[in-house]
């Protein structure tokens, strides 16, 4: 078995996502905005109420928005776009072809797809909200340092798996998208899911109490929520463990049955066109 | 023949739009989950607020009736231009970069008709029925809700999707210079639903300004708001303005309309 295959898979998006240069700079403004109302939203939200002992401090959700709003191209929004393609003109039969796992082909290539749309818009917004940020006299709106150096190790190698667990969430939608031979489902259906549980819309620990557990057990919360309370160092029940563990858990069960459903799915594919 | 086969503006524009909506309703399937997505969608977006509010007791000191009223108008009002305005929004790429905005110069009616007839889009009925929900459980929950509000609020609704309806525009005319359509203008259609939604005492000197003056946002939203629920405002302006702001709406729209003549003089077809 040779692996070459699938690095050629992944270089290829990984430079599609780099061609758009004017993309990234549009995408910075428009995540620059939504960190700022959203910033200004919770800042006179917490002042408002200072009695009140939330689970973030302020400066924690401020954070939070931050890497959230840097990240967002790294949710499992819907499929890859090439494999949507390739299901409406019925040009996927050429990928069943191949002889490579599928099932890995697809993994690399959405993988790169990901990295290669939030890699760059991350660096870059990061270095905006904070240096910068800090520089103009924005401090208290800032990006914080991570808690220590430790949480900066482990939220660094829960983003990795984080990466990884949105990357087989997308294989999901790639299935789907080759099951119904349009892409306009995962769309739908995967937007709405990784908006609210990965905690973009709003920071999962800032829910009401009696929901934490479960919005915490689900898989959505590995991709960015767990990354980014291992970084500010907020508790998560059962310590650093728990959030690396329910990454590795969510990690091989959706492999193990996305792997499953994506050979019952090629077996009995139908493809129209010519 | 003695009557003239030629349609007046309106007639075109209902035919148009007919011809759309059979369109998408051709694929039943299809456009039952988009409009359930999109209701989802907004719903959980004030979820997320409702959460705020149960977790700290208010919102910044305004009650949860006003936040509703506030979400349900610009979502109502989105909504509505959202519907009417997918021709200015997918302009750039299928009508300037392909050269067939030519071929619509070429017909004996104004652009904006054709444009707007470009697509009737019956998917935003997720957004306006949820904000419409959201609407009427603010009124019902708010303390002191105005008769009055039955005339204000459909204004505001209108004049805040004429406002909607200027940005797309301007966005359109926007793509004369850039060719591609620019995803930063999403700043003021999605950015300025979500700026909408909150009131407008939260936000910062600088922002609360643009989306006075540069986008009448808060002159559709959240006067008319506060005067349909006769709440003070904050920050001292007369609660009588809300009745009569909503027009600032039209006038964004009136010269949004302005800069598109503008642009469509000075057009240069990209070729073949």
């Amino acid at each position: 078995m040779t692996l070459r295959p699938y690095f050629t898979a992944f270089g290829l998006q990984w430079k599609i996502g780099l061609r758009y240069r004017i993309a990234v700079v549009a995408g910075l403004v428009a995540q620059m905005w939504f960190g700022a109302v959203t910033l200004m939203a919770y800042a006179s939200v917490y002042h408002a109420a200072p009695d009140v002992q939330a689970p973030l401090s302020l400066r924690q959700a401020m954070t939070y928005t931050w890497i959230q709003q840097s990240l967002f191209t790294l949710l499992p929004l819907g499929c890859l776009p090439a494999i949507g393609d390739a299901a409406k003109t019925g040009a996927i039969v050429y990928d069943l072809l191949r002889p490579v796992d599928m099932w890995n082909w697809w993994l690399s290539a959405s993988l790169a797809r990901l990295l290669g749309n939030a890699v760059p818009r991350a660096v870059l917004l990061a270095c905006v909200a904070g240096p910068l940020a800090i520089l103009v006299g924005l401090g208290a709106w800032s990006l914080a340092p991570p808690a220590d150096l430790t949480a900066a190790v482990l939220s660094l190698l829960s983003i990795t798996l984080g990466a990884l667990l949105s990357a087989t969430i997308v294989m999901w939608w790639n299935i789907l998208t080759a099951r119904t031979l349009s892409p306009l489902g995962s769309y739908a259906v995967g937007t709405p899911l990784a908006v609210l549980l990965s905690g973009m819309l709003l920071p999962l620990p800032l829910y009401p109490d009696w929901i934490r557990p479960f919005l915490l057990a689900q898989p959505f919360a590995g991709i960015t929520d767990i990354p980014i309370r291992i970084y500010l160092g907020t508790p998560i029940p059962g310590g650093v463990a728990t959030g690396l563990g329910l990454q590795l858990f969510w990690l091989t069960t959706l492999t193990l049955l996305g792997r499953l459903w994506m050979r019952q799915t090629v077996n009995r594919l139908e493809v129209q066109g010519a | 023949m003695t009557h003239s086969r030629t349609l007046s503006a309106l007639g075109l524009y209902r035919r148009m739009a007919g011809a759309s909506i059979v369109a998408q309703l051709r694929y039943p399937g299809t456009f039952a989950i988009q409009a359930i997505g999109n209701f989802i969608t907004t719903l959980l977006g004030f979820f997320g607020i409702w959460s705020l509010f149960r977790r700290f007791g208010s919102i910044a000191g305004w009650d949860i009736g006003t936040v509703a009223v506030l979400y349900g108008l610009v979502n109502v009002a989105f909504a509505v231009a959202e519907t009417l305005g997918r021709g200015f929004e997918v302009f750039g790429g299928e009508y300037v970069r392909t050269g067939s905005f030519d071929r619509l110069l070429l017909r004996p009616r104004s652009t904006l008709i054709l444009l707007l007839g470009h697509e009737l889009r019956l998917r935003p009925i997720g957004r306006f029925l949820q904000g419409a929900f959201v609407l009427i459980a603010g009124l019902w929950l708010a303390p002191h809700v105005q008769w009055s509000a039955v005339l204000v609020l459909p204004l505001a609704i209108a004049g805040g999707a004429a406002m909607f309806l200027g940005v797309l525009i301007g966005q359109a005319a926007l793509c004369f210079i850039t060719v591609e359509g620019l995803e930063v203008v999403n700043v003021l259609t999605y950015g300025g639903v979500e700026a909408g939604q909150y009131p407008l005492t939260m936000f910062g000197r600088w922002l609360r300004r643009f989306i006075t003056f540069v986008l009448p946002l808060a002159a559709v939203c959240y006067y008319p708001a506060l005067f349909s629920l006769n709440h003070p405002d904050p920050l001292g302006v007369p609660t009588w303005i809300g009745a009569l702001s909503p027009i600032a709406g039209f006038a964004f729209l009136g010269v949004m309309v302005l800069i598109w003549h503008r642009a469509v003089a000075g057009y240069v077809s990209s070729g073949s």
